[in-house]
């Protein structure tokens, strides 16, 4: 957390998003409420269809709220007008998980970078390819031998940094990266977590990275965010959160990770059942149907987010620590 | 699934899988791609063996042709590989469909690509037991049944009637498991079996092979790219690069001793939850070479930091280390582990030419 400081970048509070499906209604992001700081890292973690991707999404208005408020740098972007949050949201940049159909496969790498700035007539002629040059070259794709080429000649893992060099040019104050490198090779991967950290320092950027793998959640990210089903249960320190996780589901998922050392002892404690349909969750508690310390109170009784100290917080009534509280 | 079975290198005889400088080339249109460069090694009955690689590898093409799984077209594959005494390479298509489902059988990585969109999930199951074994449809339904119970789907005779779309990823991996065992085969060929699945699916999908592989006596070639599992499930493993093995041996010598610098990359490549976070990663520079093009020298050599002149010129043999049937491809290999190599770390500045596409 050392560059992170008190000032509240994006201040997201009772978050909904809810799909129609027919008759039915589905509750994707089911009321969810965080901060993210200036200069941290805020990893997002969940199983599919937890909702940590439309909590992405939502964020960047690609598929619309239903409800709650998105505050960006104090603006309320969600009562905004199109024209009003498309300006917002110069502030705010978006990178995908599959890079390859992210890009353009027909058009020039440098005219890729630029097209940012060349919606908003940011910079043209000379000041333009010079800025692209740059961003060209702080994500390790030298701009004299590659500009000139197409999106398709690329790798997955190049393409990725194209990406990330485009969404800079709008010199973003919030980045927020969906599942970045899943698609990647570990080596890439390996590589692509770097330059992000490394960009991240130079320009200062919060990033909210989201991924199901917890790994790479852990290695990026200062403070870590547990979804299930809709719902947040758990946010503090990666530190502190991967080594005595508070919510029963938490610890399950982080026993479910392996360890590249076969020589370790690991857990096998697997977590029964799957999922219940977002369609007719459970009353109270999303997690209580696969929880084994679940009673009666968390069927009845919806658990709400609760400090347990150090920003720490959980949502769950038998929190595995900080219970005294 | 113990540490206990080791290679059986040294009986041969005990053998099941005997698979003797296997090469995998596809004719394209830019040349002769050589997917599974003369690979060898052997793979003991109960064996639980790990194929590990990044994409582009071999290790998909390598299972499949174990398999005997192959265009018809444009495919050439030399060497052999002995399965229980069935030769699979040039075997004709009645001389694989005796061996497939009761010898081998394979688990994909895709369940819903890989099962039939409209059959129910039962028939799909029972297939094999009605053209194999016989067993007429009652029979089939009622071994159906106990398959199902076997890998642990709920309410069994409900699910029989189920189409794969009414299912989750999961359960639909588990209906692929119970099809590739329904006929009892000897060796099961899992290719990234637990790839699109959440780890909590994965542990569970990941238990129930342990627990099959012990109850049905079956030996396992495991495909995944992720360490974890491998690391986690398997006796053995077989690290490969550019379609070849660079180094093989029991998982736990090959996690603690490598002497391949590409093992020790890949290995310290990989985040780890027990690093604290803001670990910085170490980085393979540039990426797999392109096969294609492939030169007389050791395939990782432009990407490794130990690489000398040698390496570009002669391509390093597999010799042993002398431990427990450990096997390594490398001129320079890593001395000992207490020294760390030095791989480069941070941004890639240069970007080789070759290394674009097209």
């Amino acid at each position: 957390m050392s560059e992170a400081n008190n000032k509240v970048v994006l201040s997201v509070k009772d978050l909904e998003v809810t799909f129609r499906k027919g008759r039915q209604r589905v509750s994707a992001v089911a009321g969810i409420s965080f901060d993210l700081y200036e200069g941290e890292t805020l990893g997002l973690v969940g199983e599919s269809g937890c909702g940590k991707s439309t909590t992405g999404r939502a964020l960047m208005q690609i598929v619309p709220s239903t409800g709650g408020q998105i505050f960006v740098d104090g603006d309320e972007l969600t009562s905004l007008n199109k024209d009003e949050a498309r300006n917002l949201r110069r502030k705010m940049q978006m990178i995908f998980q599959d890079p390859i159909s992210s890009l353009n496969p027909r058009r020039r790498v440098k005219d890729i970078v630029a097209e940012p700035l060349d919606c908003w007539k940011l910079a043209k002629g000379a000041e333009r390819d010079s800025i692209v040059s740059d961003l060209l070259n702080k994500v390790g794709i030298d701009p004299a031998v590659y500009g000139n080429r197409y999106a398709r000649q690329f790798s997955g893992g190049q393409c990725q940094r194209i990406s990330i060099a485009r969404s800079l040019a709008m010199r973003p104050r919030l980045l927020i990266c969906d599942e970045v490198v899943s698609a990647l090779d570990v080596s890439i991967q390996a590589q692509i977590l770097n330059l992000l950290e490394d960009l991240k320092k130079e320009y200062g950027l919060t990033m909210l990275f989201i991924a199901h793998d917890l790994a790479v959640v852990k290695n990026i990210s200062d403070r870590v965010a547990v979804m299930y089903l809709g719902k947040l249960c758990e946010i503090g320190p990666s530190d502190t959160l991967y080594a005595k996780p508070a919510h029963p589901y938490t610890e399950f998922l982080l026993g479910a990770a392996l360890e590249a050392d076969p020589e370790l002892e690991q857990s096998s404690a697997t977590l029964g059942g799957e999922p219940p349909s977002p369609l007719n969750p459970p009353s109270g508690c999303r997690f209580r149907t696969r929880c084994p310390f679940a009673t009666e109170k968390c069927a009845a009784e919806e658990p709400q987010l609760r400090d347990i100290g150090e920003g720490h917080q959980v949502a769950c009534h038998f929190p595995l620590v900080g219970a005294h509280q | 699934m113990s540490q206990e079975i080791n290679s059986t290198n040294q009986n041969p005889a005990g053998d099941l899988l005997v698979v003797e400088n296997l090469t995998t080339t596809f004719q394209t249109a830019r040349g002769a791609l050589p997917a599974v460069g003369g690979v060898s090694f052997r793979l003991g009955a109960n064996e639980i063996l790990g194929v590990v690689g990044e994409s582009g590898s071999g290790k998909t093409v390598l299972s499949r042709t174990i398999m005997g799984l192959q265009p018809r077209t444009n495919v050439e594959v030399g060497g052999s590989v002995l399965l229980d005494g069935h030769q699979i390479v040039g075997a004709t298509d009645e001389d694989l469909r005796d061996i497939w489902g009761t010898k081998v059988a394979m688990i994909f990585q895709d369940p819903m690509t890989s099962l039939n969109p409209v059959t129910k999930i039962g028939k799909q199951i029972g297939e094999s037991l009605q053209v194999r074994l016989g067993m007429n449809k009652a029979e089939a339904k009622a071994r159906v049944i106990e398959l199902l119970t076997l890998v642990g789907i709920p309410s069994p005779e409900e699910r029989y009637d189920a189409y794969p779309t009414q299912l989750s990823g999961g359960m639909r991996q588990r209906v692929m498991i119970a099809i590739a065992l329904a006929c009892n085969p000897t060796l099961l060929l899992a290719d990234e079996p637990t790839t699109g699945l959440d780890v909590t699916i994965q542990a569970q999908i990941l238990n129930l092979l342990d627990e099959l592989q012990l109850k049905m006596k079956m030996s396992v070639i495991l495909v995944t790219h992720d360490l974890g599992v491998v690391a986690t499930r398997t006796d053995r493993i077989i690290v490969m690069y550019a379609g070849r093995i660079v180094e093989m041996g029991t998982t736990k010598e090959v996690f603690r001793n490598h002497k391949m610098p590409y093992t020790r990359a890949l290995l310290e490549s990989t985040p780890r939850v027990s690093n604290p976070s803001h670990t910085r990663l170490q980085t393979i520079p540039g990426r797999p070479p392109n096969l294609l093009k492939l030169t007389e020298g050791c395939a990782f050599a432009p990407r490794c930091s130990r690489a000398t002149e040698k390496c570009s010129q002669e391509r390093p043999t597999l010799e042993p280390t002398g431990v427990d049937g450990h096997y390594f491809a490398c001129w320079n290999p890593l001395e000992d582990q207490a020294a760390p190599v030095s791989i480069q770390t941070g941004t890639i500045k240069e970007i080789g030419e070759d290394n674009v596409r097209g």
